[in-house]
């Protein structure tokens, strides 16, 4: 087993920095959803990790602790994720991207 | 080379990943993308073997997202970390033998210009401070003594990191690594005030803490050496395993690295930022309005 990001969506979709996405350092991991966040009534979307992709760093933890102090990502063991992101489940809308959230990882 | 060659054959679309059909549909090309929209577009860039956490990964993830045309862009590397992600991206890659990148970019942006006359084609090199500062640092003077049109990143880390940490030349004076264990008993090499005596006409150091800032400085090295002269970036990519940087603190470091020894700075040389302004609206380098004559009466 092993660590991957996972982002409290509650948090992320008040604040909505979108600082993550810009600070991970693997590509087409951290994702935005505009509707994410929106569905369940937040104003905002929220970030999200593509699990497949994410190599566990932390770095993303650091930046929301520290650069926006919104204390949203936490790293969590893969198999205690409750639902994951993979990327062959990802879409991409014209504006923002569309997590599909259906098939997670744990069995 | 062109908005040709990224889409689908006919009849080949459902057989294609889909990391490709991603790329097609909805990558960067032929639009104009920026780093505050990162999460939400399909990145040229794909997994790579680099290490979690590395802060050239960051770094070159930012330059991709930055190139003003990256369906027209051509990389070229050579050995050292940064080929590893650089080659894994939806941009042709050239890799030089150690340390001729800067010939090879040389003939590659002559040899498009011939072919391609005045359509913009960019070349960008990307390489660690040994292949820039140390094994390739005569084919990068000499490029710039030429006033070679092509941007030259240096991917600063501060140690040869693929080959197990020996001291380079842009290492700084008493740093002991692994294989440096007496500590390094001469100064950094000042390549910045080099490419200035050598006529680059845009000389710019950044850390990648601060991505609206590389996608500022990339954009406007590629769209200067299109027509003006050799542009030079030197970026702080710390390398979290040969310094010992938990990964979760990378950004921190690169935070007291800035302060430390890497405050940004530019150096825009005259005929460019005429060029700029003129070419590209930025408004910085646009000429004062003089200043309004007080009335006397």
């Amino acid at each position: 087993m092993y660590l991957v990001a996972d982002i409290s969506v509650e948090i992320c979709a008040s604040k909505s920095c979108k600082l993550c996405t810009q600070y991970c350092p693997e590509a087409n991991t951290i994702l935005y959803s505009e509707e994410m966040g929106k569905e369940r009534g937040f104003k905002y979307g929220s970030a999200y990790v593509a699990v497949d992709r994410c190599k566990g760093c932390a770095q993303c933890v650091w930046v929301c602790d520290n650069m926006a102090k919104n204390n949203a990502i936490k790293m969590i063991m893969i198999d205690q994720l409750p639902k994951a992101a993979l990327t062959d489940n990802i879409t991409y809308g014209e504006k923002s991207t569309t997590a599909v959230l259906m098939s997670p990882v744990v069995g | 080379m062109s908005l040709d060659y990224v889409k689908f054959s006919n009849g080949f679309e459902k057989f294609m990943p889909k990391e490709y059909r991603d790329m097609v549909e909805h990558g960067p090309f032929g639009k104009k993308v920026t780093v505050s929209q990162m999460g939400s577009f399909k990145e040229v860039l794909e997994e790579h073997p680099m290490c979690a956490g590395c802060a050239m990964t960051l770094f070159i993830r930012l330059a991709m997202i930055a190139f003003p045309n990256p369906e027209d862009t051509i990389t070229v590397g050579t050995a050292g970390c940064g080929r590893l992600a650089i080659s894994q991206a939806a941009i042709p890659f050239v890799y030089g033998n150690y340390g001729d990148q800067n010939g090879v970019a040389s003939g590659l942006s002559r040899g498009l210009r011939l072919r391609f006359g005045d359509k913009p084609k960019d070349v960008v090199v990307m390489a660690g401070d040994g292949g820039t500062a140390d094994i390739g640092f005569q084919q990068v003077l000499h490029s710039w003594f030429r006033k070679e049109r092509f941007t030259t990143i240096m991917l600063d880390n501060e140690v040869y990191g693929n080959t197990g940490g020996q001291e380079s030349g842009m290492t700084n004076r008493g740093a002991v690594l692994k294989m440096a264990p007496l500590g390094k008993k001469f100064e950094k090499m000042d390549m910045l005030q080099m490419a200035k005596v050598a006529g680059c006409a845009y000389v710019a150091t950044v850390v990648p803490n601060n991505p609206r800032r590389v996608e500022s400085v990339i954009k406007k090295a590629v769209l200067i050496a299109r027509e003006v002269g050799s542009t030079y970036i030197q970026a702080y990519t710390s390398c979290n395993i040969e310094y010992a940087i938990p990964t979760d603190k990378v950004m921190e470091d690169a935070k007291t690295v800035e302060n430390d020894r890497y405050q940004f700075t530019e150096y825009v040389s005259e005929e460019a930022k005429q060029y700029l302004a003129e070419r590209y609206g930025y408004k910085e380098f646009l000429p004062k309005p003089a200043a309004a004559i007080p009335n006397k009466a």
